[in-house]
């Protein structure tokens, strides 16, 4: 048992109970705080894997800018709080069917071969991926940066006020 | 030739097939006279292919129709002479009454389809005179049976009408189908189809298959001349315009039963057996047709039974080996029977559709010239002589009485019996329909329907014939020149089996001839207006019972309704009820049923929520990588 | 050597259950857009464990844009979340159901 070992166990039981009580809140703004928790702790898991560059993307863009998007609309819409009583109905199905599915998948990563074998270290340093990255997956980085800008126009406009016109177009 | 009997046979055709397709838009006249000139071309035809044929026998093919493998059907003709002389009868009569039925038919609308089938049925019947292929044959069978069902249920929005144009198309149909058979056993046993070729190698048939042939032969005429016991169809076939009934039921398709069998005389002439039943069964018919007219009031159906007894003279002709005897009957009844019965339509019409001989009466003063064309039909039907339906019937009954076999002598007795009481009811229809009643006399003319000259007249060719049919066979042993009796020696079986001697010839046409002018005498005292009643002075009761049996036709009706019809219906309800729509039907919905069961679980998931669909992702998901699993676990 | 590469897809796939559970079971937008972003995560997760595997840095691009795509997705979804609460009223995905049937 390394030390990297007993890091990587820890973090896996932090991200696994935080995910696990996010996904049970009843209030969606304590679900959001549960899960920037998680998610810091898979930054981490991500530096430990050997991706540094992407543990600081994974803490600034998931935990910092999305999870910070929801609590803002979370403050901004007025929810209803009677969503649901959490009656058994709801989760029993998509629960028996994760079970399932939990134990195929077991099944199938143990029957890969190499799963047994331990990870090495290492280490990408930020350089070393950035010149991969634009050498290899430039096109795709151009479409990512594309896909951004179209997210952002489609978030201006879906947002926007409703001229009395639009509404009364809309009767 | 050639040409001669391709046209004779393609412009009755023709006009049909005209009529058919533009006759709508002709004017009236254009389409009568299209109908009544294909025919009298036909005519014209014949008597040119009877002149210039002379002694010869032709086999000429007019067209090649089907040819698969081994077999083939050509449209070939054998013009014999016998063919030869019915072709002209045919085309003769048919001529007249088409002529007739212009006049006959000048108030009715549908005047199109009525000349149309009829043209179409004089060319089947003249495809059945001359055919040679008995599949050729069989279409021009099969034609005027069709065409007979159309004219008869011509006026078919009355229902009983439609009802007997069925009846006699499946009547005659059970006999088509022994037809049938017997031409597949032709072509099986002496891989032959033609008239021609059967009656030559009629030598290498067993007796046992010849009786085979024979027997189905009988079978198919039974049903299309109406003989016992298919013999139903034709008084209700009186159903149809009066001169359909003249053409079809008194000379022409009623007789092709009997024109078959005198074709392939040979065969059956192999069969004793065969010719014993024809004979058999021919004298009964008679005699039970003969009883039953005796006991109808219709003055068409009394027809119409004493057409089914004169038809069965020809067959019993037939089986007593007199082919010549047969056709000369052939030819007086078909003048004297189409006389009478174009004479009823004058008098039904002039009498606004009476059919009733109790309600007709004095007709002499009303329509005096049928009352004679009738007159002259009647006594040739009734056989007096000297006119032609003595001679003729008189022939059959002595080449039946001088064939050695004992039976026949038994079959003569009952023929001569069904030939008194042909004189008994064509004199009671006679005396009762047009001689004067001692009541109600004069204003019954005045309202009589004025009926055109023309349709009266044009009779008058048929009776002439009737009266002068005596010359066409005259009989030798009184001196005369039996001329038809030459001219048909060389077709087989026109010289009779059992010639009779001279002697017996000349006493039993003396005797026969005295009895039924007695018979006619005592007729005249039993129907005259004066004495009208049915017959012997019996209780009332049983006097009723007698007529219901008689004007019924012994019941046969009832009997096929009881034992064949209704059995039919019960099974055909059982059928629909029961398996059709219990069984059958009740299996689809069924089927159906489960698919509706199963689309409606499958509505339980469109319940356009998120969470079902997303649900059914998961779903999806957990089944691919199952799938996976499955073939990663067991490939390896 | 960290740990054995199983146990890190094993981490990932509980993690994606967990995220699928979240988005199937809840009723509230909001929530199931949370899983789905947790889904997103669990498979990042997996491609930076392969990538070390294989030591080969595709993976770790990869990763990236899934960054890129889960970033623009949320701006959009919870536009759409903040438009249709104004159109309807309700953030219960239950009273979106005009296309039963």
């Amino acid at each position: 048992m390394t030390l990297y070992a007993v890091i990587f166990y820890v973090l896996a039981v932090v991200i696994l109970a935080s995910t696990l009580l996010a996904i049970i809140q009843r209030q969606v703004i304590h679900a959001v705080v549960y899960l920037i928790v998680s998610f810091f702790a898979t930054g981490l898991l991500f530096y430990l894997l050997g991706a540094p560059f992407l543990a600081a993307l994974e803490v600034i863009i998931y935990a910092g800018a999305i999870m910070v998007l929801f609590l803002f609309i979370v403050m901004t819409v007025r929810a209803e709080s009677g969503e649901d009583k959490g009656e058994i109905y709801h989760w029993l199905p998509a629960v028996v069917l994760a079970i399932i599915s939990f134990f195929v998948g077991g099944v199938l990563i143990f029957k890969i071969p190499g799963s047994k074998m331990s990870l090495n270290t290492g280490m990408a340093s930020p350089a070393t991926f950035g010149q991969f990255l634009f050498k290899n997956y430039w096109f795709p980085v151009e479409i990512a940066s594309f896909l951004l800008l179209i997210g952002l126009v489609g978030a201006l406009y879906l947002g926007r006020q409703e001229s009395k016109k639009e509404s009364e177009d809309r009767r | 030739m050639k040409t001669i009997l391709f046209l004779l046979l393609s412009f009755p055709f023709l006009g049909g097939f005209i009529l058919a397709v533009i006759g709508r838009y002709l004017p009236r006249r254009v389409a009568e006279w299209i109908a009544c000139a294909s025919v009298l071309a036909s005519l014209l035809m014949a008597a040119l292919a009877f002149g210039s044929a002379g002694e010869k026998r032709y086999l000429l093919t007019l067209f090649d129709w089907i040819q698969v493998g081994d077999f083939s059907a050509s449209m070939t003709v054998y013009y014999d002479r016998i063919a030869a002389i019915m072709a002209l009868m045919v085309t003769f009569v048919s001529s007249l009454i088409h002529l007739y039925s212009v006049s006959f038919m000048r108030d009715d609308r549908d005047y199109v389809r009525y000349f149309c089938y009829m043209n179409l049925f004089v060319f089947s019947m003249l495809v059945i005179t001359l055919a040679d292929n008995l599949v050729f044959l069989y279409l021009g069978w099969e034609g005027v049976g069709f065409c007979s069902y159309i004219l008869i249920g011509f006026w078919y929005s009355d229902v009983v009408n439609a009802t007997a144009g069925r009846k006699a198309f499946i009547l005659t149909r059970i006999g088509d189908v022994a037809f049938g058979i017997a031409i597949v056993l032709f072509f099986l046993i002496l891989d032959q189809l033609s008239i021609f070729s059967i009656n030559s190698k009629v030598a290498s048939l067993s007796a046992g298959t010849a009786t085979l042939l024979a027997l189905l032969l009988f079978w198919g005429a039974v049903g299309k001349s109406a003989q016992l016991p298919l013999v139903v169809w034709l008084p209700d076939a009186m159903a149809g315009p009066t001169p359909v009934s003249a053409l079809i039921h008194a000379a022409t398709m009623v007789t092709a039963g009997a024109y078959l069998l005198m074709r392939l005389f040979p065969v059956i002439a192999l069969s004793s057996i065969a010719m014993v039943t024809i004979a058999t069964v021919a004298a009964f018919t008679g005699l039970f047709a003969a009883l039953a007219a005796l006991g109808q009031k219709d003055i068409k159906r009394v027809l119409a039974y004493s057409t089914i007894s004169q038809v069965s003279y020809m067959f019993l002709a037939v089986g007593a080996g007199d082919v010549t005897g047969g056709m000369y009957h052939l030819f007086s009844h078909a003048f004297f029977k189409a006389l009478l019965f174009l004479g009823a339509g004058c008098v039904i019409q002039a009498l606004h559709e009476e059919h009733d001989i109790f309600k007709m009466g004095n007709l002499r003063n009303r329509l005096p010239a049928v009352f004679w064309l009738y007159l002259v039909g009647s006594i040739s039907l009734a056989a007096i002589p000297p006119f032609g339906g003595f001679f003729s019937k008189d022939r059959i009954l002595l080449s039946t009485f001088s064939h050695p076999e004992p039976i026949y002598k038994f079959l003569a007795l009952i023929a001569e019996i069904g030939a008194v009481i042909t004189v008994l009811y064509t004199f009671r229809m006679f005396f009762v329909a047009f001689l004067e009643k001692p009541s109600a006399g004069e204003d019954l003319a005045k309202k009589d329907l004025k009926i055109p000259k023309f349709m009266v007249w044009i009779n008058s060719p048929l009776a002439l014939l009737a009266i002068f049919a005596a010359s066409l066979n005259f009989p030798e042993a009184f001196g005369g020149k039996a001329w038809l009796a030459h001219y048909l020696a060389s077709i087989p079986g026109g010289i009779p089996l059992f010639p009779a001697s001279t002697p017996i010839e000349r006493s039993m046409e003396i005797g026969s001839g005295l009895l039924n002018i007695a018979v006619l005498i005592a007729a005249y005292f039993v129907y005259r207006p004066e004495a009208r009643f049915l017959g012997w002075p019996t209780p009332l009761v049983f006097r009723q019972r007698l007529e219901e049996l008689l004007s019924s036709g012994f019941y046969l009706d009832r009997l096929y309704q009881v034992a064949l019809v209704k059995p039919y219906q019960a099974m055909a309800r059982t059928l629909w009820l029961k398996v059709d729509e219990a069984v059958v039907d009740d299996q689809f919905d069924a089927t159906a049923n489960i698919f509706r069961f199963f689309s409606f679980g499958l509505q339980l998931w469109t319940t356009g929520r998120l969470s079902t669909y997303l649900k059914m992702l998961l779903l999806g998901f957990t089944a691919i990588v199952s799938a996976l699993a499955l073939g990663w676990y067991y490939l390896r | 050597m960290i740990v054995p590469y199983g146990d890190v897809l094993l981490l990932a796939i509980i993690l994606f259950l967990l995220g699928a559970v979240c988005s199937i079971s809840r009723r509230n937008l909001l929530m199931i857009l949370i899983g789905v972003e947790i889904m997103l995560n669990a498979a990042g997760l997996a491609f930076v464990a392969a990538s070390l595997k294989w030591s080969l840095l595709d993976g770790q691009a990869f990763v990236l844009f899934i960054f890129a795509a889960a970033a623009s997705e949320v701006a959009v979804g919870l536009a759409l979340i903040v438009y249709s609460q104004r159109r309807t009223g309700s953030l219960n995905a239950d009273r979106y159901d005009s296309m039963k049937g």
